[in-house]
């Protein structure tokens, strides 16, 4: 496993999962992203990331109970882990922690003056 | 609506491809997409998003694999080489016969496999083979003449000529179709007849590649009276002196310059010599002073021509019917054509009139190839079924391994592993048998093959895939039947245990049948042969001396000779002959009464006393006789064939009729059809042309035949021997047996039958190893049940009756099928022949019994046992 660092397409999942509190599996991660973001992503790609998320062992998962809509299937039910939450955290600090570190003026309107 | 499904076949191939930990989920979420568009949209898009879907889930992470990691792959070889050791060690008897039957089988494929390389190796060390070509003349009509493969003297000279822009050199090798030819050095200390000396153009050199010790290759025969020799000869004539600028004395009247030592010629070429006199030293023979058509007619000299490219070829093929209309003489201009043979065809493909030797034939290296793959066949069917019979014995590890956790695939690496190991030890045997046997083979294939081909990469090749094929071929049976069980039967005891019983006895059935082939093939081949060389030739060849006398001063003593010989009581009759009678024939023009042009007969110049000397029947008219001069040019005698060839009604209607140009010769006799050569070919018209003429000992009568009483061989040997010195002193006395020298025509055919009586034998060996292993599995897993049978009240006849039952069915089996395959394979075989031996169907019984005694005795040990065996020991355990 390449290191602890989060891709943004894990970082989306990762804070989706939090979002969804023991309903996030596949499909509903799937239509949450959309929701929030407008992002459409094929449930395979979902089912992937969430893969290698459990295998980071930032989320864990387990088998709900069956539900008729999808002919008598469980659904497999992630959780957040420690793990998970604590990178999301650093994730969370260390962006803050760059976006502080811009000067005012360049928030302002040094990037507007600067001619292309 | 909650009663429409996605499409069947993209579930199923999710399901199939899916880890089965991964699957709830993702088909879970697959079908609630799957619903869910359908309420939306139409069901096609719906079955079109789902099979999208399962196509999108189709990667890596989510596809079945070993769910938990196996050890390294190194560390199971390591296992599997220990269980391996362990087996073997622990069934020596099983191993060894499976190991060796193998390895006989893959011997004979090995050395068979040499023998074809080499047949085919022939003439191909030139150079420029690809473009050097031998001019052949067919010289026929009606069917009756000859097919030469040489051609006349000035034929090189003027193709050269003509076609100079496709031809860049010709050479011809000429030896006066003379068997032997004498040399000695100059104070006559050593003199030989040499067989294999031949007179070469000196552009022999630019055309073939032999290479010279010593001398100039451009030089070495552009002078008369000179001679290049091989470096044996140089050693058995002048032992370790330097023999460059020495004399050899040719014939007793000429002497040769030594210019050149070739190296020794190898055995795969299509002409063999010791000696090469230049070509310019035959000025006295080819003697521009004859008239011009003799010149075009004799046909002496084997030409090669090389050609500038390959495509030459074809075009002076077509240009060759022209040449011959503008060239020959026009009594025979009509009756000849030329063909352009490649050297490299020469050996297997050519079997002309007058070849230099007897060449190999495209046939024995069939029927050679045949054998080879059906020894290899029969050995690996052995291996296979041993291999199977043996595993079947492992269910019980494999149930273990199995519980222990071990997946299919790891089981099928692991009986294929073995299998490989095993072959492998088979291949690493064989090649030691080859290196033991190949001396021995190339003494009676006559061959002188080097071990060193084995290291070339096509054999290197072979024996890889020869390991590997019969590995994988042996193992994959066992691999897939025994890694598919369960691991409860398997450790059942005797479950499934009988699994592959069908499929041991069908290969056991194809490997008898072949083996019965082969047995019926062999003796099929060793009757026919018998046949070709036994029967009446139409003439007596036995007690009949043959002394080579072409060129020799005879010519003068002939009749004194003659007479001096005949004083002996044990010498019969003296004659002399154009060629070895039953051999070859010579062909000339003829003119006979009701012909409207001369054509081309065989023919055979003799002196008087032939037809006495060898027995043939007159069967109208007069023998020549001795009272009648005119008999040499006005009388000619025939045989049957030749006047029923000519249509005359009655042998006796022939005796009278003219010949010639002015007819003034009359046929005075007809003799009994006889086989004036090999039985090859069916007999054909003849000419027995008495020829008296001085110098008919220069190249038309080449050899003296005595017939001798039979008493006291050796003792009439050396009375002709003594009265040969006294008339021709100086002259080397050489003679051989006709009887013996009749043999040879037959090599080809005798070898064959010998090769194949060695590997059918081999092969039966082989299948009777496979069946011992067979009969002793079957003994082991029946051994109870005999025990029973015994307690029961069986008799121990009864025991071995049902024990040896079912290996006897195989085999009548095998023979029911063997015997057509058999005889189709036979009479196609028969059919190249002139003479057929008719199939004995005595040899089909014969060879099929062998086959049910030779298993009988194999398997009875087993059964002998099994009826022997002592109840109480046996059902003791358990």
């Amino acid at each position: 496993m390449k290191g602890n660092n989060l891709g943004e397409l894990e970082e989306l999942i990762l804070l989706t999962v939090g979002i969804l509190y023991k309903k996030a599996y596949g499909v509903a991660v799937m239509d949450e992203i959309e929701k929030q973001t407008g992002r459409t992503l094929n449930i395979s790609a979902v089912h992937a990331v969430l893969q290698r998320l459990e295998d980071k062992g930032l989320v864990i998962s387990e088998m709900s109970e069956p539900t008729g809509e999808r002919g008598g299937r469980r659904k497999r039910i992630f959780i957040l882990t420690a793990a998970g939450k604590k990178s999301l955290e650093e994730a969370n600090e260390l962006r803050n922690q760059l976006f502080n570190q811009i000067p005012k003026i360049a928030m302002s309107v040094g990037g507007l003056k600067f001619q292309v | 609506m909650q009663k429409l499904s996605p499409p069947k076949w993209a579930d199923r191939f999710l399901e199939w491809y899916c880890n089965p930990k991964l699957l709830e989920a993702i088909q879970g979420d697959a079908y609630e997409l799957f619903n869910r568009t359908t309420k939306s949209h139409s069901k096609r898009v719906a079955n079109f998003r789902f099979v999208w879907n399962v196509f999108r889930f189709f990667r890596w992470s989510n596809i079945k694999r070993s769910p938990t990691p196996s050890p390294s792959p190194l560390m199971m070889y390591k296992n599997y080489l220990k269980v391996f050791r362990r087996g073997f060690i622990r069934q020596k008897g099983y191993s060894f016969l499976n190991v060796f039957g193998l390895a006989i089988g893959i011997a004979c494929f090995i050395l068979i496999s040499l023998y074809i390389r080499d047949e085919y190796s022939f003439d191909r060390m030139h150079s420029k083979a690809d473009r050097i070509y031998r001019i052949h003349e067919i010289f026929e009509a009606e069917g009756v003449g000859e097919r030469s493969a040489s051609q006349p003297f000035p034929v090189a000279e003027a193709l050269l000529n003509d076609h100079g822009s496709q031809i860049l050199k010709t050479v011809r090798l000429f030896n006066f179709q003379s068997p032997t030819l004498a040399l000695s050095t100059i104070d006559n200390k050593k003199e030989f007849n040499e067989t294999r000396l031949f007179f070469a153009d000196s552009t022999f050199f630019d055309v073939f590649d032999f290479p010279l010790v010593q001398g100039d290759p451009k030089t070495a025969l552009t002078v008369p009276n000179t001679i290049i020799l091989t470096e044996s000869m140089a050693r058995k004539y002048f032992e370790d002196e330097n023999p460059i600028g020495k004399f050899l004395k040719f014939q007793g009247t000429q002497n040769f310059l030594v210019t050149g030592v070739l190296e020794d010629i190898p055995n795969n070429t299509h002409f063999q010599f010791d000696f090469l006199a230049s070509f310019a030293t035959l000025h006295d023979v080819y003697d521009p002073s004859v008239p011009e058509r003799w010149h075009w007619y004799w046909n002496p000299c084997w030409t090669y021509l090389l050609l500038k490219d390959e495509r030459a070829a074809t075009e002076l093929q077509a240009a060759m019917p022209a040449f011959v209309q503008k060239y020959f003489p026009e009594f025979v201009r009509n009756d000849v054509s030329m063909e352009l043979v490649p050297l490299t065809d020469i050996h297997l493909k050519s079997n002309m009139d007058y070849e230099i030797q007897p060449n190999g034939s495209l046939t024995t290296v069939f029927v050679f190839a045949s054998i080879g793959i059906f020894v290899l066949l029969i050995a690996s069917i052995n291996f296979i079924n041993l291999s199977t019979a043996r595993a079947a014995k492992r269910a019980k590890e494999v149930g273990m391994r199995k519980t222990l956790g071990s997946q299919k695939t790891q089981l099928i690496v692991q009986f294929l592993f073995e299998s490989i190991l095993l072959s492998l030890l088979s291949v690493v045997l064989a090649l030691l048998m080859v290196v033991l046997a190949l001396p021995f083979f190339n003494l009676f294939a006559e061959k002188n093959i080097g071990l060193l081909v084995l290291l070339e990469p096509f054999y290197i090749v072979l024996l890889v895939l020869l390991t590997l094929g019969v590995g994988i071929v042996s193992g994959i049976y066992p691999a897939f039947v025994l890694s598919s069980f369960k691991p409860i039967t398997a450790l059942k005891a005797n479950a499934s245990q009988e699994k592959g019983v069908l499929f041991r006895k069908a290969l056991v059935v194809v490997q008898f049948t072949l083996s019965i082939v082969l047995l019926i093939g062999t003796g099929v081949a060793v009757d026919q042969l018998d046949m070709l060389q036994n029967s009446n030739t139409g003439f007596t060849k036995e007690n009949v001396i043959l002394i080579p006398i072409l060129r020799s001063p005879i010519a003068k003593n002939y009749m004194s000779l003659r007479n001096e010989i005949l004083r002996n009581p044990n010498a019969l009759s003296v004659t002399a002959m154009e060629e070895v009678l039953g051999a070859k024939h010579q062909v000339g023009n003829f003119l006979f009464e009701g012909m409207e042009a001369s054509r081309p007969f065989p023919r055979l110049n003799i002196r008087h006393d032939f037809v006495k000397t060898f027995d043939i029947p007159l069967v109208a008219g007069r023998d020549y006789s001795e009272d009648i001069r005119a008999d040499d040019s006005l009388a000619l005698v025939v045989n049957e064939t030749f006047v029923r060839q000519m249509g005359w009604p009655t042998n006796e209607s022939a005796i009278g009729k003219k010949f010639g140009d002015r007819s003034l010769g009359r046929i005075v006799g007809v003799v009994r059809d006889f086989n004036f050569t090999s039985r090859h070919q069916p007999i054909r018209p003849l000419v027995l042309r008495l020829n008296t003429a001085d110098d008919a000992f220069q190249v038309m009568l080449k050899y003296m035949a005595v017939r001798i009483s039979g008493e006291d061989v050796a003792g009439t040997i050396s009375w002709i021997e003594q009265q040969w010195k006294a008339q021709m002193p100086g002259w080397p006395f050489d003679y051989f047996f006709l009887e013996d020298d009749l043999e040879k025509l037959y090599k080809t055919e005798n070898k064959m039958s010998k090769i194949t009586l060695i590997f059918s034998g081999l092969s039966i060996l082989v299948a009777c190893l496979g069946l011992f292993g067979l009969s002793t599995y079957s003994a082991e897993q029946r051994k109870k049940e005999m025990s029973i049978r015994k307690v029961l009240g069986g008799s121990d006849s009864e025991i071995f009756l049902l024990f040896s039952k079912h290996f006897f069915n195989l085999i009548l089996i095998s023979n029911v099928v063997a015997f057509p395959l058999a005889y189709l394979l036979m009479k196609g075989w028969l059919a190249s022949f002139a003479y057929q031996v008719n199939i004995n169907f005595g040899l089909f019984l014969l060879a099929g019994f062998a086959a049910v005694a030779i298993a009988f005795l194999t398997v009875s040990y087993q059964a002998l046992r099994a009826a022997h065996s002592n109840p109480a020991e046996i059902l003791k355990a358990e």
